[in-house]
């Protein structure tokens, strides 16, 4: 009874988690001004998966969010960004979504 | 004849040493730029470049100069291809290496003569979001006359910008030209402000003249 409970409960949460895991955050080297923003926001929104993008200079930080059930596999995003000139060197998928980014960029320290 | 090759092979060599310049040739991938500047009252210009790749990208634009010292003037109209043959992203600054070359036709002011023309050029920048620099040459060339126009630029920011936010910078700039357009060193003090696509920079030389540009991509 207590291990079907546990069950319910994952089964329960899931889908929960996985909507919040269609956020892409990746840390950028070579963000200096709002020019380097415009570039990468303006190839990432080419992509069909790709819901908002977000770009924090002060954090190093490009956010994606996803469409519903869609993804942008790894290798796809440096390639984007090697495209639009700036490297990345780590990309991890998160819970938090776009405007939970936007406002903690936005809380100066 | 050698004077000349020597003139040439020294601008060129400076295209390829690490100098720099304010606004880019190259904004980025698919983008547009379009400038226009105002030299205090020794050169305008006016520039389109279009760029498939952030590694390189093409236009045309149009240069007037005036001296100061006498009657000389000079009509450039040219096409240009400009490269980013290296670029250094760090984790909280950039710095580029562009060159560029083009060819054009040049209206000479005191011969009432059109000249075939041709240009080179390059730049290096290294900046945070805090601490701008900059060098850059500009050489244009046709049989009546030999032009090279060097810019350094100092910037400092008052505060790190973020990205939909207005940029401020304080820039001291310094020019040189040759080829009789102005005698000596020519210094102005700039205040640039840019936000998101459109960039403003205006200030006074140490003659009190005008020195301004405007940029926007897209």
């Amino acid at each position: 009874m207590k291990h079907l409970k546990i069950l319910l409960l994952m089964a329960g949460l899931a889908p929960a988690v996985a909507a919040h895991a269609a956020t892409i955050e990746m840390t950028v080297n070579g963000l200096v001004c709002g020019f380097c923003a415009q570039g990468i926001e303006k190839t990432l929104r080419r992509n069909a998966a790709t819901e908002d993008v977000f770009v924090s200079l002060e954090h190093r930080l490009v956010a994606v969010a996803t469409k519903p059930d869609a993804d942008i596999p790894d290798e796809t995003l440096r390639e984007a960004l090697r495209d639009s000139g700036y490297d990345v060197t780590a990309i991890e998928r998160t819970g938090r979504s776009l405007a939970e980014i936007r406002a903690g960029a936005a809380a100066k320290p | 004849m050698w004077k000349s090759c020597g003139r040439k092979a020294c601008a060129l060599a400076l295209a390829a040493l690490p100098l720099a310049a304010a606004a880019k040739p190259i904004a980025f991938a698919h983008g547009t730029t379009v400038m226009a500047e105002y030299g205090a009252g020794t050169m305008t210009e006016v520039q389109a470049f279009y760029a498939p790749s952030y590694r390189y990208s093409f236009g045309g634009g149009h240069l007037a100069l005036d001296s100061e010292i006498d009657d000389r003037s000079r009509d450039i109209t040219y096409l240009r291809f400009n490269v980013l043959p290296k670029r250094w992203n760090l984790p909280t600054a950039q710095a580029n290496v562009f060159a560029w070359g083009g060819v054009g036709r040049a209206h000479v002011g005191e011969t009432g003569e059109d000249e075939f023309a041709w240009n080179a050029g390059g730049q290096f920048d290294y900046e945070t979001r805090r601490v701008y620099a900059s060098l850059r040459t500009d050489l244009h060339e046709s049989s009546a006359f030999s032009h090279r126009i060097d810019t350094l630029q100092l910037g400092f920011a008052p505060y790190a910008h973020e990205t939909n936010e207005l940029a401020v910078w304080f820039v001291v700039q310094a020019r040189e030209f040759t080829g009789g357009l102005y005698d000596g060193t020519e210094v102005a003090a700039l205040l640039r402000l840019f936000k998101r696509n459109a960039w403003i920079e205006a200030g006074l030389t140490q003659d009190g003249k005008l020195q301004a540009m405007v940029m926007f991509n897209f």
